[in-house]
């Protein structure tokens, strides 16, 4: 896409150091992140919590089929419907990155000043999944590829394929296994039992059945790659999405003749939003 | 904007420190007269004074209006625009204390404390204040906006009503949480489908990347008349 005449002249303008188009273009850009910075991660924070939560707060929940499956599904809905805006408006394919630095950085505040400090668990139960490195991937598709459809198959399916081998290290060492009242468990359940969380299912009742553990065996791989399939199709459509809230666009203002406006002065207000 | 981050963290932190200090020693029986002493006394006080600041806000914006907006200059719309952008990101602000680090520790306080109120020490500053306080704002930025800058004068941005009203609808949510908490016996299970509203309105705030589109595109306008002020837009 080529720049207008009046484009090219505001971007040497704004290029020109010290000139005031580049201080204002400056200040703009940091408030800009700022805001980028903390709706993201509100609202990807409160979206992953409250719908794959309690299987990234605890660590001896984090061996459970759920959380391979499930945790990349959810993962992937805002990184992708943020992925239209960031790619087609601003040509910035970080999308995915950003919502991953941003969740872990939300919930390592919250782990710390919540989990930690006011209710006690010791930072080795109430570590958050890592997602980072999955979401990256899709990003990096999006910026070979520049493509919804290929970034949908390889970029979607690379979050879910990353997701377990991205946590495997820091979570095998809870698998070893324990004998606890005579009966095996492992070094996550041993957690588990000394920290009690009263009013959580586990405690009030028994939620385990069949293989729902997977101990990083062949159900981890099987589960990561339904996962992985579930992803493809899951970033289409939350990237149509994205699409469908960015350019919602205007509707007549019936107040704004209490401002000033007269009916005529609508037409141009459309053009320029 | 640095003024709004600031009066911001010293109210969220004030209350973080009066959740460590009072919640494990006055805020586990709701009938205890101490609990009405320390945690009931804040959450009547905090919800007149919303209800008070809401109103102020609002009215004020609203009243002082500029009335002649087809008469602003370029450098003046400028000028109210990076304001006003400046006041989404003490919005964005809020949301976070209330999407993210009060809403978590929620969690914890939850699953570890077994509730027997809908004030607890947790909700009294996550559902009363801190969800109030991104609302307050998030209001009063679309009255200033409607008042004072042409583009969203003219006509409604709709990002800009989904990126203030989905997150109020996170208030009803809570009525219809409280409910389901109170008529179902429930373990706490943070996943529940019962906080799945909280994660519907929680996606409205995806329409501010349109929003940000749109600011971006305005200025882009106004810009090169401002610019063009100092002679700085030469080929």
């Amino acid at each position: 896409m080529s720049l207008t005449a009046p484009e090219k002249k505001l971007l040497n303008a704004i290029t020109t150091k010290g000139s005031s188009a580049a201080k204002i273009v400056r200040q703009l850009d940091l408030i800009v992140v700022l805001i980028l910075f903390f709706a993201i991660i509100a609202a990807f924070h409160i979206h992953i919590m409250l719908t794959v939560g309690d299987w990234d707060f605890w660590v001896d929940w984090k061996d459970r089929k759920n959380w391979v499956t499930l945790t990349p599904m959810l993962l992937i809905f805002i990184p992708a419907a943020l992925s239209y805006p960031f790619m087609q408006k601003f040509g910035l394919p970080i999308a995915g990155t950003l919502c991953a630095l941003c969740l872990v950085i939300g919930e390592w505040v919250s782990r710390i000043l919540g989990f930690h400090l006011w209710t006690y668990f010791p930072y080795s139960m109430i570590w958050p999944s890592i997602a980072i490195p999955g979401l990256m991937l899709m990003d990096l598709v999006l910026l070979l590829s520049r493509n919804a459809i290929a970034t949908s198959i390889f970029g979607g399916s690379a979050v879910a394929l990353a997701f377990a081998p991205a946590n495997w290290p820091i979570l095998a060492p809870y698998h070893l296994p324990v004998v606890h009242i005579d009966q095996v468990v492992n070094v996550a359940d041993l957690i588990g039992y000394t920290f009690t969380r009263t009013a959580t299912p586990e405690y009030l009742r028994i939620i385990e059945r069949g293989t729902l553990r997977t101990f990083g065996g062949e159900s981890t791989i099987i589960s990561t790659f339904f996962s992985a399939f579930v992803c493809m199709v899951l970033f289409f459509i939350w990237w149509k999405i994205g699409e469908w809230v960015t350019n919602l666009g205007t509707v007549p203002n019936r107040f704004k003749k209490m401002v000033g406006y007269t009916d005529e002065d609508d037409d141009n207000a459309k053009e320029a939003v | 904007m640095f003024m709004g981050l600031f009066i911001l963290i010293a109210i969220f932190g004030i209350a973080r420190w009066y959740q460590q200090w009072a919640a494990w020693d006055y805020g586990l029986d709701s009938t205890d007269p101490l609990f009405d002493k320390y945690w009931m006394t804040v959450f009547w006080g905090e919800l007149i004074v919303e209800v008070i600041l809401f109103f102020v806000f609002v009215t004020y914006f609203w009243l002082t209006r500029d009335k002649k907006l087809n008469e602003l200059t370029p450098r003046k719309e400028m000028n109210r625009m990076i304001h006003w952008v400046s006041m989404l990101a003490v919005y964005a602000f809020g949301f976070y204390f209330a999407g993210s680090f009060y809403a978590e520790q929620d969690a914890t306080w939850h699953q570890t404390v077994v509730r027997d109120t809908s004030f607890t020490p947790s909700h009294i500053f996550l559902f009363y204040m801190a969800m109030p306080v991104f609302i307050i704002i998030g209001f009063s930025l679309f009255t200033y906006a409607i008042t004072r800058l042409p583009v969203f004068a003219k006509r409604i941005s709709l990002p800009l009503v989904l990126t203030v009203c989905g997150p109020f609808m996170l208030l009803p949510t809570v009525g219809y949480n409280e409910w389901g908490h109170a008529f179902w016996l429930m373990e706490e299970y943070f996943t529940v489908p019962l906080h799945w509203g909280f994660v519907f309105f929680g996606w409205s705030i995806l329409a501010l990347a349109g929003l940000l589109h749109q600011i971006v595109k305005r200025m882009i306008v106004i810009m090169p008349k401002v610019v063009d002020e100092k002679g700085e837009l030469t080929s």
